[in-house]
């Protein structure tokens, strides 16, 4: 099939998300089903149906939404009500929005983990404990499922 | 000489800044993060200062923590013995969540109350034009919280949204103050600036009104009053 031509195709905006918790293994589906339940939710099926959102790429804790141009700015309010991806609690923050792919790329800055010291004891529960940059550290509870995760600094933990 | 004086024209009469402040945040054990790690995130987000329910005093690079106290009470005679208590006395910013007509319209008028919050679990018409003519009077400050918005789906976020229109309406009509606060127990449900805006945006408030809420908890805590002479 012979492409539009560029004058008579729909025009697009990306937006990059961060995905909060930090580390978090996320699927480009999940991703999705998340962001169309919250826009359907806050805007109806009508006004979603017409921003095409889409999930165009989901990797190192970012997340590029694609949407029609003109309605970058309501998906970006749809994705601050993103509470969870799957079964866990998630956020998608938004940090840019441009018109490439490209441009969105050079914005991402992957979040590497520092290093996994093992495990701490909290009250009753054993923890994992992941470092990341600027003295950050997720907690999160050993176990297979529904694990509670606590975010607190490199001082917070001294402080225990 | 280019000096921040002349950069900046407020710095030469003395003018604070106006900060960006999240106007409640409840940290660990509350919730999930403690103070620090809200605070870092915070300052990420583009805030300037941030209200912690129950906790403050913290030093975070770039960002200034301020201690609130939530006062939940059934009559005016309740507020006032607990805004006298200790832990009233100490906190930066006093919280009074609302209740009916005849409690909202006593409230705002008791003096060490700084803000009305959980307006949106109030029933309709709660705050009247009476309390708000009167919270305009003595410069208490309506609170609008994010987190309904954000966590809420359906008729329950359609309610809240209604809520906070009539009261928009009433803030322009009568001045008041309103402050913003994200109601965050955890950093994942805190918001960027942009976001902010985006969601206020839901219920009409304009750029400008979302600017001056986010200015006004520096206002609260220090009134501009006429210069005082001290000896």
């Amino acid at each position: 099939m012979k492409p539009r031509p560029p004058a008579m195709r729909t025009k697009r905006r990306y937006i990059l998300a961060r995905i909060l918790p930090y580390g978090m293994k996320v699927d480009q589906k999940q991703v999705y089903l998340s962001v169309i339940e919250a826009a359907t939710s806050l805007w109806g099926d009508a006004a979603t149906g017409l921003a095409q959102p889409a999930v165009v790429f989901c990797d190192g804790g970012y997340a590029v939404v694609r949407c029609r141009r003109g309605t970058e700015k309501d998906i970006a309010t749809a994705l601050a009500t993103v509470t969870a991806i799957g079964d866990e609690q998630a956020a998608l923050r938004t940090v840019a929005t441009s018109g490439t792919i490209h441009a969105l790329r050079r914005r991402i800055k992957p979040i590497r983990l520092l290093s996994e010291t093992g495990e701490m004891k909290l009250g009753e529960n054993y923890f994992t404990v992941y470092r990341y940059p600027r003295q950050k550290v997720d907690l999160v509870e050993k176990g297979i499922k529904h694990q509670m995760s606590l975010f607190f600094t490199e001082a917070d933990l001294e402080e225990r | 000489m280019q000096t921040a004086a002349n950069k900046y024209p407020f710095f030469a009469y003395g003018l604070p800044t106006m900060k960006i402040t999240d106007a409640s945040v409840c940290p660990y054990p509350d919730g999930d993060s403690t103070l620090a790690r809200m605070a870092l995130e915070a300052a990420e987000l583009g805030f300037d200062s941030i209200v912690a329910i129950g906790e403050g005093g913290h030093r975070v690079p770039g960002l200034e923590v301020l201690r609130g106290t939530v006062i939940s009470a059934s009559s005016q005679k309740d507020v006032i013995r607990q805004v006298r208590g200790p832990v009233a006395r100490r906190a930066d910013v006093v919280f009074v969540n609302a209740g009916d007509t005849s409690f909202n319209r006593a409230i705002v008028s008791v003096k060490e109350v700084h803000v009305v919050r959980n307006i949106h679990n109030a029933r309709r018409n709660a705050f009247d034009h009476v309390a708000a003519r009167s919270a305009a009077e003595h410069s208490v400050a309506v609170d609008v919280s994010m987190a309904p918005i954000i966590q809420y789906r359906g008729t329950r976020r359609q309610r809240v949204l209604q809520r906070y229109a009539d009261i928009l309406s009433l803030q322009r009509r009568y001045g008041f103050p309103l402050t913003i606060s994200s109601g965050a127990c955890s950093i994942l449900g805190q918001r960027p600036v942009r976001d902010v805006r985006g969601l206020c945006a839901l219920f009409g408030m304009t750029g400008g009104e979302v600017s001056e809420a986010l200015g006004s908890i520096g206002r609260l805590i220090e009134p501009e009053r006429p210069v005082r002479v001290v000896r």
